[in-house]
This record gives C-alpha cells, structure tokens and sequence, in this order.
C-alpha cells in the first residue's frame, strides 16, 4: 500500500537521524530522574535530623509565657530550635542555615496577659518549609494564647484578676493541659485510591515525574513530527508526489501515520523504562495506558502535520514546537499541580489535551481507577487530534495542491 | 575599527534571525508569562485558588442527656457551608462513605469529610478511637491540608472549651470556691468568642494577628520574589543559549565559506575572532537588558540594587560567551551543534538548578551548582535579587570572570588551531 510506503520511508529517514533519536529517548530519561530526584524532597537521605531549623530569637528571657513558648517548641517532633541573637538572625536565615527566625520581642510575656501581644515568623512564605513553619506555629501560638486566656478568666472565676500568681498558675495548668491534649488523633487522614496498593513500590515520587515528562516531551516530538514535511518540501519530494496519481489525503496519512509511529514508539519506550526502572506500575491497566497513549501519540502527530504545513524552514519548526511544549505543558500541569494555580488558569487548563492527558495517566498511576477512568481523557484528547488533522488538511490544500 | 564592524555586521544578522530572536526573547518571556498568568492573584493577595471541592458526611448525633445543645459533627458540616468560605469552599452533603468515595473516585469532589456517630459522644468522654476519616484524592495537597486545618483547628476550639472548664473548676477548688453554674457558661462563652476572633485574625486581619508573618525579601511581595527567581533562571537558561546559538555564525560561515574568504583580507584573523566574541557578548548583554527591563514593568520583578545586578549581568555575559566558545569550539558542523548545545546546555542548567529555583533540594545537588558556570550565575542572582549590596557579589563576579575567561582561552586556542 502506497500510504505505508509513504510511512516506513519517513520513519526510516528519521532513524538514520542520531540527533533526533537523543532528543526523543534520551533526554526525557535524563529528565525523568532528575525530577523524581527533586520530587522526592529536600532531605538527604543519610540525614539523622530530618527537623525544620527555626531560629529563635528571645528578647524576653525572663517571661513565664516566652519559657513555655520555648518548652512547647522544643519537645516538637518537627522543628528544631536554633538560638540566634538579633544580630545574625537575618544573615543565618539568607544562609540557609534555619528555615525561619521567630522573634520574641521584649515584654512579650507581660503584653500577652494584656492583649495584643505579636511574635514575628520571619521567613519565605513561597517555599514548603516556611509555609510549614507558619502553620505549625499558627496552631502552637493558638496553644499557648489560649492557656493566657484561660489563666485569665480562670482568675477572673475565683476573684483575682490582679494576682500575677494566679494568673501564672492557671496558665500552667491550662498549658499541661494542651500537651496532654492530642487533636490530630481525632482526625485520620487515608487517600482514596481505587484499589489498595498491590505492588510493592509503595510511595513513589516517578508516579509523578514520569507521566509528566513522558507528555511533556512527547509533545516536544512535535519537532521530529514538523521536520517530516518540511523536509519533504524543501526537497521538492512532495511538489513531485502531488503530481503522481497518489491522492492528497494518502500523502497526508502516510506522513500522519509516520508521525504518529514515532510518537507512539518514544511513549512505549517511555512507559518500559518508568515501569522497569522506576517502579511505576503502567502495566496494572495495560489497555487504559495503551487507550491514552495512542490519543496523546494521535493528538501529536496532527499537531505535528500542522506544524509541517506551516513552518516555513528548521528554525521555525524548532521554534513553534518549543513554543507548543512550554504551552501546554505548563497548562497541562506537568510542571505544576494545578490546583495550586490561579482559578482562570486552572479553568483554562482544563480544556488543554494535555491536562486530559495527565489526568487519564494519574487516574491509573495514582488514584489507582480501572480502564473506565480513561475513556473520557482518550475521546477528548482524540477530538482535539481530530480538529487539528482537520486543519492541518485545510491548511495544506490550500498551500500545496 | 574593524572589531566594531564585524560585532555590529554579526548581531545586525542575529537580529535578522527568527528563531534566534524566538529563543532569547519570545521564549524566557513566554514562560514567565504563564507562571505569571497561573499565579498572578498571589501578588495583589487576591488568593483566586481553584475552588476546594468538600464533601460531607455527617453522622454525628447526640445522646440524651448530652450536655451539648448541637453535636459537633454538626458544627464541623456548618463550617464548610458557611458563607464566609463560599468563595474558596465548593460543598456538598453525601448521605454515606461509599457515595463519598464513588464522588472522589469520579472527580466530583477533592476531599470527603466522614463525620463518625457518635463522634460528641467519645470526643466529649476523651475517647480517641472514632476519629473523623478525611479522605483525599491522592493528586491533590494543598486542598487536603486546607481541610485538614479548618477540622483541626475547630477541634482545638472544642479542646480549648473543655481545658477552660477543667482548669477553672480546678483553680475555683483549689482556692476554696464552688462552681457557680450561672456564671461559667458565661465564662465559656467568652473563651469561645475569644478563640473565634484568635482565628479570625490570622485570615482576615493577619498583620494584627498574634503571629505575624514576614518574608525576608528587600522589597515587593513574596509573589514578586517567586517571579524574580523564575524569571532569574529563564535569563540565565537562554541567555547561554543565546551565547552558544549566536557563535553558530562560526560555523555557519565555515561552512558557507565566507569565513575562509574573511581570512584572506588583510584584517588579521584575532581581530576578526574578537569580533565576532564581541557580537555575541554584546548579544547576551542586550538580551539581558531587554528581560530585565520587561520583567520589571510586566511582571514586577525588583532586581535589586544598581550596582549588583549590572554585575551579576556582566559575570553572566562573561561565562555565557566563554562557555559558548567552548562549546563551539569542541563541534565541527553546525549540524551537530544542535544536540550538543541544545542538549548539554539543557543538562548543565538543570544540574546547576535552573528548573528547580522555588523547590528546595538535597545538599548534595546544590553542591553541583558549584562547579557550572549557570551555578554562579544564579547565586549572583538570587543575591541581588534579595537586596544584597555590591561588597556579596564580589565572589560570584570574580568567580565567573575566572570560569569565564578560562573557557574562553582553552576554545579561543581549539579555534586558532582549527582555522591556522
């Protein structure tokens, strides 16, 4: 058949090509392991100490309510205190040696009993362990303000709102209270997988990295897809084919079905190396993987006609597919969970193919569903594959036949 | 002068370069863009989050003789259906954990809140064994943590409740008083209306709030500090693209032939090579200036001190072209230019923690930074951009010009071997 001999000679044009081959296998290997590296955490696995350093800085040593303060913070599981001075807590926290710098300030303890009182968390609210920090010490300053109001109203209770002693008392207890006190108990937190975990990978952090490098650089394949037909062009190869009696439509699928084969084969190889070298289980839906797959390889490969048709030499190939990958990608949440982006954003991802794409890969790796979860990402990404193809025809009526 | 000629000569015909001019400008600023564009609420405090979709299962209810006129499970369900959350909280009431769990399963919600019977009973007889399930889709985190927040910290209120009485009851016996029961609800009224306005202010009124939170960035927001590390590792990523892209006219001359022509006038060949280095150093700094620049009045980057980042611009044009004579000194044809720019570029920017400025990673990776020239570029960055003052950038500057001037000799002496 002449389509396929349109194909085999595309794909065997391709193959010669080193360079392409590195860009398609080799780099989003590199990439996948250097982000399930990052994913995995900032803690160096030989470190003994996996707490959050605090820097703490007390400018009122001798209060009551700043010792049980440090008395709380101390017998955390979480952060470790570092005691800092005023003069070198800023530079320690540009160092990076303490994540944060709790500043006591003076007559705290004698404020709080008065209201209001203000300890300040100097950190970077951007990154994990500042936002951490501020929540943990949101709930212990919650804590130890609420045994200053009981002391207060305790003594209040028994007459002796001006007695510091009774007052103090009160607190104590109110404070032996709150670390008897176990809230988080009350409260169990499980993840709602479809299945419970059958393989023995447990938590992995490539059942994240890997699906969102393997759409990620799929779509980079977009180049090697351009370059198809824009070699052709530039050979004048497809100014003789459409004077032979092969109709458009068999160039175009012959061109389609090449671009798509390589696609597809860079996913398989993908999909092999996260299953073998990774642990992440792809073959526990063999077919919903393979459904998803061929949409995504689809939607590429009529992305890539598109591309082929308009391009008018290599750069600019290179270019609109640079352009393409960092468009949906970033949409498409392989760069970033969307649900931290911003709500316009993340209406407008929803409606990208490739977010489809990862929500079909997700709904398998990580929500553990069955083969019904993929059908509705594979019929949108197909339709989007459908659109582009559509106008990828068009397009190359209009400029080549 | 001759040297000037040829600069101009090279970046008029950079200039001319689509995809030259796509890569250095169009790119960096595109990417920017749509981080920008995913989290530009941040910046006016205007947390326009995707909406947190909650689902609910109450089956708390109370005894008889419960001291408590509503159960807690109630007041737990209340909260996610307050008008106060609205804006941020999508919820819904599902009558059982399986209907629950079919609507996580089926995306309908991101979070399902299991409210066990009999959960006032046990919490109020300190009984820890019927816990509230939150239960999560596993691809999400900062929706559960939310959740997980608001539920706790209505505990802790309950909690807090119940230390009250305890401790008053205890201070009024200890002083040879008895409970009055007409004034301690009144008393426990009050602890509650003050643990309300304690929350309250930590959202709605945070810098009165009893634990202020300060970023220590010079100046602009946190948001702004995010976008000046992205935009940082852009400019750094495309501005060694751009060295290296630029010194393909080298081989792209080679390989038309107008290179040997240029070595036959009189013009001596190290003022044509200058030259030429010259174009592409005045093609990374230009770029630099034209991103910094956009990336303040677009995006609100503050860049920091004068002095420090016409530095860290300089030390960053000085290793960009030494490295891209490098490069292109260990290539023959422009042909495998491509994998290995494009490629080793790639490689080395992310092993110097260009793709990972906002995530904090192992020690050991940040030691590689050490030892590439994109690793010195980005410490000068992020020193500037956090308000460091000349005197910090010495050493970083110092470095690079080191690193800088080193590549470029070992390339400057690979090409006078090649075109001798």
């Amino acid at each position: 058949m002449r389509i396929l001999d349109v194909t085999l000679k595309d794909l065997s044009q391709i193959f010669r090509d080193k360079r392409s081959l590195f860009f398609l296998v080799a780099m989003p290997i590199v990439f996948t392991l250097f982000m399930g590296f990052a994913y995995r955490g900032g803690g160096d696995e030989g470190e003994t100490d996996m707490r959050i350093p605090l820097g703490w800085v007390n400018q009122d040593p001798d209060g009551i309510i700043t010792q049980q303060l440090y008395e709380m913070l101390s017998k955390s599981d979480s952060v470790k205190l570092v005691e800092l001075s005023p003069e070198i807590a800023n530079q320690t926290l540009q160092d990076g040696d303490v994540a944060g710098v709790l500043l006591v300030p003076s007559g705290f303890s004698e404020l709080a009993l008065e209201n209001p009182a203000q300890l300040t968390l100097t950190t970077d609210p951007a990154s994990t362990p500042g936002q951490f920090l501020n929540q943990m010490l949101r709930t212990t300053v919650t804590k130890l303000m609420s045994s200053v109001e009981i002391g207060r109203l305790s003594a209040e209770a028994v007459g002796m709102l001006d007695d510091a002693t009774e007052i103090n008392t009160a607190f104590i207890a109110a404070a032996s209270a709150w670390a008897q006190e176990d809230t988080a108990a009350r409260v169990k937190i499980e993840l709602a997988i479809g299945k419970k975990a059958e393989s023995w990978y447990g938590d992995n952090p490539y059942n994240q990295a890997s699906p969102g490098i393997l759409v990620m650089f799929v779509i980079f394949g977009l180049t090697t897809s351009g370059q198809i037909l824009l070699q052709e062009r530039k050979s004048r190869t497809l100014q003789r084919m459409i004077t032979t009696s092969m109709p458009a439509w068999q160039i175009i699928l012959g061109h389609l079905l090449a671009m798509f084969g390589v696609v597809f084969l860079q996913e398989i190889l993908l999909i092999l190396f996260g299953q073998l070298a990774l642990g992440v289980d792809y073959l526990r839906q063999l077919l919903a993987v393979l459904l998803i797959s061929v949409g995504l390889g689809l939607w590429i490969a009529a992305m890539g006609l598109l591309i082929g048709v308009l391009a008018k030499d290599d750069s600019q190939v290179t270019l609109f597919s640079l352009l393409a990958m960092f468009f949906f990608s970033a949409l498409g949440g392989t760069w970033f969970p969307l649900e931290a982006a911003g709500g316009a954003f993340a209406v407008v991802s929803r409606l990208m193919p490739s977010a489809w794409a990862m929500t079909g890969y997700q709904n398998i790796l990580i929500r553990g569903l069955g083969l019904s979860s993929a059908w509705l990402p594979a019929a949108i990404i197909l339709a989007y594959a459908l659109g582009f193809f559509l106008l990828a025809v068009w397009r190359f009526r209009k400029s080549e036949v | 002068m001759k040297i000037l000629d040829i600069a101009f000569k090279d970046l008029l015909r950079s200039t001319r370069n689509f995809f030259l001019i796509g890569m250095t400008l169009v790119a960096p600023l595109f990417i920017t863009g749509l981080i920008y564009f995913a989290f530009g609420g941040l910046q006016s405090g205007n947390v326009s989050m995707t909406a947190i979709k909650v689902g609910v299962v109450n089956a708390d209810t109370l005894t008889a003789d419960a001291p408590l006129e509503v159960p807690i499970g109630k007041n737990i369900r209340d909260m996610f259906f307050d008008d106060s959350v609205k804006s941020w909280i999508t919820a819904s009431d599902y009558p059982d954990e399986a209907s629950a769990r079919t609507a996580l399963e089926s995306q309908e919600i991101g979070v399902a809140v299991i409210i066990p019977q009999a959960f006032t009973e046990k919490l109020l007889a300190g009984q820890t064994d019927t816990p509230i399930l939150l239960l999560q889709d596993p691809t999400l985190t900062i929706a559960p943590g939310v959740v997980r927040d608001m539920v706790t910290s209505l505990l802790d209120g309950v909690a807090g409740g119940g230390i009250a009485f305890r401790v008053i009851s205890e201070r009024l016996q200890a002083n040879g008083l008895t409970l009055d029961s007409a004034s301690l609800p009144g008393l426990l009224e009050r602890y509650s209306t003050w643990y309300a306005g304690f929350q309250r202010a930590f959202f709605y009124t945070p810098q009165n709030a009893a634990l202020v939170l300060t970023s220590p960035v010079e100046s602009g927001n946190s948001f702004q500090a995010m976008m000046g590390l992205v935009m940082a590792g852009q400019l750094i990523f495309f501005s060694f693209f751009t060295g290296a892209f630029s010194m393909m006219t080298f081989l792209q001359e080679d390989e038309e032939g107008t290179l040997a022509r240029l070595f036959t006038t009189p013009t001596r060949r190290t003022l044509i090579l200058t030259g030429k280095f010259l174009a592409v150093f005045l093609a990374v700094v230009i770029q630099g200036l034209v991103l910094l620049i956009i990336g303040h009045l677009l995006f609100g980057v503050h860049w920091g001190k004068p002095g420090s980042f016409i530095l860290s611009l300089l030390g960053q044009a000085i290793a960009a072209v030494g490295l891209s004579v490098l490069l292109i000194s260990l290539v023959k044809t422009s042909k495998q230019a491509g994998p290995v720019l494009g490629g080793g570029l790639t490689f080395l920017g992310m092993l110097s923690g260009l793709f990972t400025t906002n995530v904090k990673m192992p020690a050991a990776f940040n030691a590689i930074g050490n030892f590439t020239p994109q690793g010195w570029v980005l410490k000068a960055w992020k020193l500037t951009l956090s308000g460091a003052p000349l005197s910090q950038l010495l050493l970083p500057f110092l470095v690079l010009l080191a690193m800088g001037v080193v590549m470029f000799l070992i390339g400057a002496v690979l090409f006078r071997r090649r075109y001798a």
